[in-house]
């Protein structure tokens, strides 16, 4: 064990990421409003059912809006607090809506001191019956959302569908850039043979690129539980899902190549520039070909990436670390491969030169 | 070699199996529960368990090799 301070580092990053990534609280949020819909000119219940909300520990201190735009908002006009977990709110709607849309979607904002401010984006529904925006202005008591605050101790968004398995941020995706380091290191180890010719890098390589089909074929398992029960299937035959799939049989292909040379000279070679190639087909299978039609996959077509809404500054303290903890746990695994083969080839020359 | 192959397939397939497995019996009302917290804990073990089959395969290499040398010796 010379030399082993970044395997020490890499494990240490994992478990960071695991107790860290596993004990902070999300934040507080709305998981459910009924009813939904609701006439104008009525006086109208909300029930509201608050996620991580500690309701009863600031009741008179709550606010709550009901935002239409970005002007536009009306203000309860009575917060009735039934448990830590649960609201009523009432809210007498007018009887014309500034706007000209027959059916106009509202957000739900609850405000506390204790949880912070948590919406529900355009979950409640008003219908009004006749169009009437100079009646609608002139009736609407527009109340400003102001001093909006913020849940005082260190937690992770709390996002609808998600819930806690934003946390699979930590465990799910690490694994894609840490397989992406490890196929980048096999590709390099591959250029670096057809360089100089000397087994070791072939060798290098083979352990990379097998470690690297490890953290894929775990990312396709754990991408699938958490599609599971996000998407509402394992495999929805997703561009990105497919496409990864594709990506992971050319990678696996680059063993049954190898195993079908028996000259070694000529199998590392032969799958020094398969491995070249293999990883110059992943960029577009995982990045680009997903990027062009519609996908259910965050960063694909028409639907952006964790940005600045999900992945906040919090979440990155731990995403980043773990990266760098699977890839370097990665690579002491592919040392490990590596160890072993050499071993093995340097024991067959020996039994050869008897 | 085919094994390589068949053996990632296997592996695959072995991971999901007590996920699906769950399924049968109200599992999304359970994986649900808790915020979804159980998907998380799902990753986790399916994270661990494949890292420990990887072990296992590469245990197994290297135990073929100690008895090639220890025969040949």
């Amino acid at each position: 064990m010379k030399n082993a301070w970044w395997k020490i580092i890499g494990v240490l990053l994992i478990i960071y990421s695991l107790i860290v990534g596993l004990l902070t609280p999300l934040r507080t949020g709305i998981s459910d409003a009924s009813p939904t819909s609701f006439k104008t000119g009525e006086t109208i219940e909300i029930n509201v059912q608050g996620y991580n909300s500690f309701y009863t520990k600031s009741s008179n201190e709550l606010r709550a809006w009901l935002k239409m735009d970005s002007v536009n908002a009306l203000t309860a006009n009575n917060i009735e607090v039934l448990d830590d977990r649960n609201l009523s709110l009432t809210f007498i709607l007018p009887a014309y809506l500034p706007t000209s849309h027959k059916v106009q979607d509202f957000t739900l904002i609850v405000d506390s001191p204790k949880d912070g401010a948590a919406i529900l984006p355009g979950g409640i529904f008003v219908t009004q019956d006749s169009i009437d925006v100079a009646s609608g202005d002139s009736l609407w008591v527009n109340a400003e959302i102001t001093n909006l605050h913020e849940k005082e101790t260190i937690n992770f968004p709390y996002r609808n569908i998600l819930y806690e398995t934003i946390r699979n941020l930590y465990y799910h995706v690490p694994l894609w850039f840490a397989m992406f380091i490890l196929f980048i290191t096999a590709m390099v180890k591959s250029i670096f043979y057809l360089r100089s010719f000397n087994p070791v890098h072939d060798q290098k390589a083979a352990a990379f690129t097998s470690v690297g089909i490890l953290y894929g074929i775990l990312g396709l398992v754990t991408g699938a539980i958490w599609a599971k029960n996000t998407w509402g299937a394992y495999w929805s035959w997703d561009v990105k899902q497919n496409m990864t799939a594709v990506g992971m049989l050319i990678y696996a292909a680059y063993f049954v190549l190898r195993a079908s040379f028996e000259d070694p000279e000529k199998r590392a070679r032969i799958s020094a520039v398969y491995n070249i190639f293999a990883f110059a087909t992943l960029i577009p299978l995982l990045y680009v070909v997903p990027k062009l039609t519609d996908s259910l996959h965050p960063g694909a077509g028409g639907n952006i990436a964790f940005g600045s809404q999900d992945l906040d500054n919090t979440m990155r303290m731990v995403f980043y670390p773990a990266i760098i903890g699977w890839a370097l746990f990665g690579t002491w695994l592919a040392t490990l491969v590596f160890k072993i083969t050499s071993l093995k080839e340097r024991w067959l020359d020996q039994q050869d030169g008897f | 070699m085919l094994k390589a192959t068949k053996k990632a397939f296997t592996t695959f397939t072995l991971l999901l199996l007590p996920f699906t497995l769950l399924l049968a019996q109200e599992e999304t009302d359970f994986m649900r529960s808790m915020g979804k917290m159980y998907v998380v804990v799902a990753v986790i073990v399916a994270i661990f368990i494949g890292i420990v089959i990887y072990l296992v395969t590469l245990d197994r290499k290297i135990s073929k090799l100690e008895d090639q040398i220890i025969e040949n010796d």
